[in-house]
């Protein structure tokens, strides 16, 4: 069994993770005997009409986690289970952005609880086959996942008559081959058809025009393992987790500068103070907070000053940055904020698919522009660079990439000037703390 | 005679009536390529092109956009380095410095002389509470120190047998067996993780 680092076992707001480290967990045996597994599914296929399975997600408020929050019930809802010809539910388990784990937490330690909520899902919206995109890096949890589409397959819960109703069901495996524009939906769906994943024009959405031209519903993992508590529990118990607008919990991966970085449940709401402090024990090495991106790398940065926002989607909103993916990614006084945006910025710049001009040009020119910095040859020329890229990024209608073209705000980049930085991304590091390792522009 | 075997072609054949429409083959079918090869050449690129009845410049237009197609020789064992914040974080930069000295080579995608090794930095791998971590082998490697990294080299090299300098000549001096393989580091290593 994989080393737990994040929340597991029993708490009053671990709805997912109440299981985790559990002996076996990843077996179907133990799932059903120790975690009620498979109770959900029994319980949707025999007891439930479909629409009452959407509208129990509806009632849950639950909302996608992969990054956009969507409503989930809404979306399920989206699909005309009447039409004629296939339907199909593609999972998105192609977790690439950077500082975000929470999937692969999942999928290494219970997955069956994914093949529970795949199977819900796909008799909610009238699909009978599904499709988990897993990235091509994710070996053992490949490994896993199949194993436990395996078991289920023997015990009847994936095959013709699941649970004894008369309705296939059926999960397939696709593999990723390294490629971060795939987390977003369309593009997903062009790598799933053989293609380069260049994200689509929408409309036509995925519920009416997904993969290979049919109404697809696409969710992320962690949004599918939820299903399975709700359809338990009921959406009403869901819903008293977390704020109004965004209720339950979800998976925040802390990592970088914290004493116990690790996957831990969140009620939504909670501030980010108790995230960093608390649940990851604080900023390692006795050294201070300077900034954290609260939702992956591309959730814009914020500074220590707002340790106290809250983890919902509203407040987020409202400190101009978002929830993202949940990946919490905690930097300390010393390392440099520059250099940090420097590596993001190449990251940004290599993974663009190519599509629209500002992200595949700004992008290189972003990194170009910063490398003249970080050589000593900025001036207020690179700066303003770097606000027109900003702008164009904000102007473009495509999903993903340009939101990590504009790197920092300017008031971040500033607080270099502070001092006592170590350079990040230099292969010889200066480790010289005691004067900042750039004059000031 | 073709780059690719006759088996594999015959594998690939078969991958496009596994989905809902035939397109959908063209990656897994690199990956078998990839793998009886090792790196993709344009020749095989052009026989799963011939096997799909597909263009072979789309098929060399997909292995382009994904990175774990490899178009040019990498070593036996390769190095999947993340480099991304949260591992720069916790010293990815000095891992990556490690293994360049160990496998000696100076650049990404570099093969060492023996041609057994090469590393590349990779964007972040989704396992972010074990910084610094890498891929290697198929399997996830976390908590890096240059130790571990040593101990992956040692026992990379052991499994193919390969004898070091001092031991050829000892045992042309008929004196010392060769050293056993060692894959009990590696599997060691797994239980560490």
């Amino acid at each position: 069994m994989p080393e737990l680092r994040g929340s597991h076992g029993d708490s009053p707001t671990n709805v997912l993770t109440r299981w985790f480290g559990t002996p076996d967990l990843h077996t179907l045996d133990v799932y059903e005997s120790k975690a009620g597994g498979y109770a959900a599914l029994r319980k949707a296929l025999l007891d439930m009409a479909p629409a009452d399975i959407t509208n129990e997600v509806k009632t849950s408020g639950l909302r996608g986690r992969g990054g956009a929050g969507f409503a989930t019930g809404t979306k399920w809802s989206f699909i005309n289970r009447d039409s004629p010809g296939p339907k199909y539910v593609v999972i998105n388990a192609d977790e690439s952005e950077p500082g975000t784990s929470k999937d692969r937490y999942i999928l290494e330690n219970s997955p069956h609880m994914l093949v529970e909520g795949i199977l819900i899902a796909a008799y909610a919206v009238g699909a009978n086959q599904a499709w988990v995109y897993i990235r091509g890096e994710y070996d053992e949890p490949y490994r896993m996942l199949s194993a436990a589409i395996e078991e289920a397959r023997a015990k009847g819960y994936v095959g013709p008559k699941p649970m004894g109703k008369d309705y296939p069901l059926d999960i397939r495996l696709y593999r990723g081959h390294g490629a971060y524009i795939c987390g977003e939906e369309t593009a997903l769906l062009e790598s799933l058809e053989g293609k380069r994943a260049q994200p689509r024009s929408r409309p036509p959405f995925p519920a009416v025009k997904g993969a290979w031209g049919r109404p697809t519903l696409l969710n992320n993992v962690e949004t599918l393992v939820t299903v399975p508590w709700i359809i338990n529990h009921g959406g009403a118990a869901y819903a008293k987790f977390g704020t109004d607008k965004s209720p339950g919990t979800r998976l925040m991966s802390v990592s970088g500068n914290v004493n116990k970085p690790g996957v831990y449940e969140v009620e939504l709401g909670q501030t980010f103070r108790h995230v960093i402090m608390d649940l990851a024990g604080g900023i390692a090495g006795g050294h201070d907070l300077k900034v954290f991106w609260p939702g992956g790398s591309s959730a814009p940065v914020l500074p220590a000053s707002m340790l106290d926002t809250k983890t919902d989607m509203e407040s987020l909103a409202a400190a101009r940055s978002m929830g993202g993916s949940g990946g919490v990614i905690v930097m300390d006084d010393q390392h440099c904020i520059v250099r940090a945006a420097y590596r993001l910025l190449k990251f940004y710049a290599r993974e663009s698919c190519g599509k629209c001009t500002p992200c595949r040009i700004g992008g290189d020119w972003a990194v170009r522009t910063y490398a003249r910095i970080l050589a000593n040859e900025g001036s207020q020329v690179e700066i303003d660079t770097l606000l027109r890229l900003r702008g164009l990024g904000d102007r473009l209608d495509l999903p993903a990439l340009p939101r990590g073209v504009r790197g920092p705000r300017p008031e971040t980049r500033m607080q270099r000037r502070q001092g006592g930085y170590k350079c990040l991304t230099s292969t010889s590091p200066s480790t010289d703390t005691s004067s900042p390792c750039l004059p000031a522009l | 005679m073709t780059a690719l075997s006759v088996h594999i072609l015959d594998e690939i054949r078969e991958l496009p009536g596994k989905y809902p429409q035939p397109r959908s083959a063209v990656m897994p079918a690199l990956d078998l390529a990839q793998e009886e090869l090792g790196h993709l050449t344009p020749e095989a690129m052009t026989e799963v092109a011939a096997a799909l009845e597909l263009d072979p410049g789309y098929v060399e237009g997909v292995a382009t956009f994904y990175s774990l197609f490899h178009l040019e020789p990498i070593g036996k064992h390769h190095f999947y380095v993340c480099t991304n914040l949260s591992c720069a974080l916790r010293g990815a930069n000095e891992i990556i410095d490690h293994v360049k000295q160990e496998i000696g080579v100076k650049e990404p995608d570099e093969v060492s002389v023996d041609g057994m090794f090469s590393y590349e930095e990779v964007e972040c791998l989704g396992a972010c509470e074990f910084a610094p971590m890498m891929r290697f082998e198929h399997r996830y490697h976390y908590d890096l120190t240059p130790a571990k990294i040593d101990q992956l080299i040692a026992a990379s090299k052991g499994e193919k047998l390969l004898p070091t300098r001092g031991e050829v000549a000892r045992s042309a001096g008929g004196a010392a067996e060769k050293p056993k393989p060692k894959p009990r580091t590696a599997r060691k290593k797994k239980a560490d993780a």
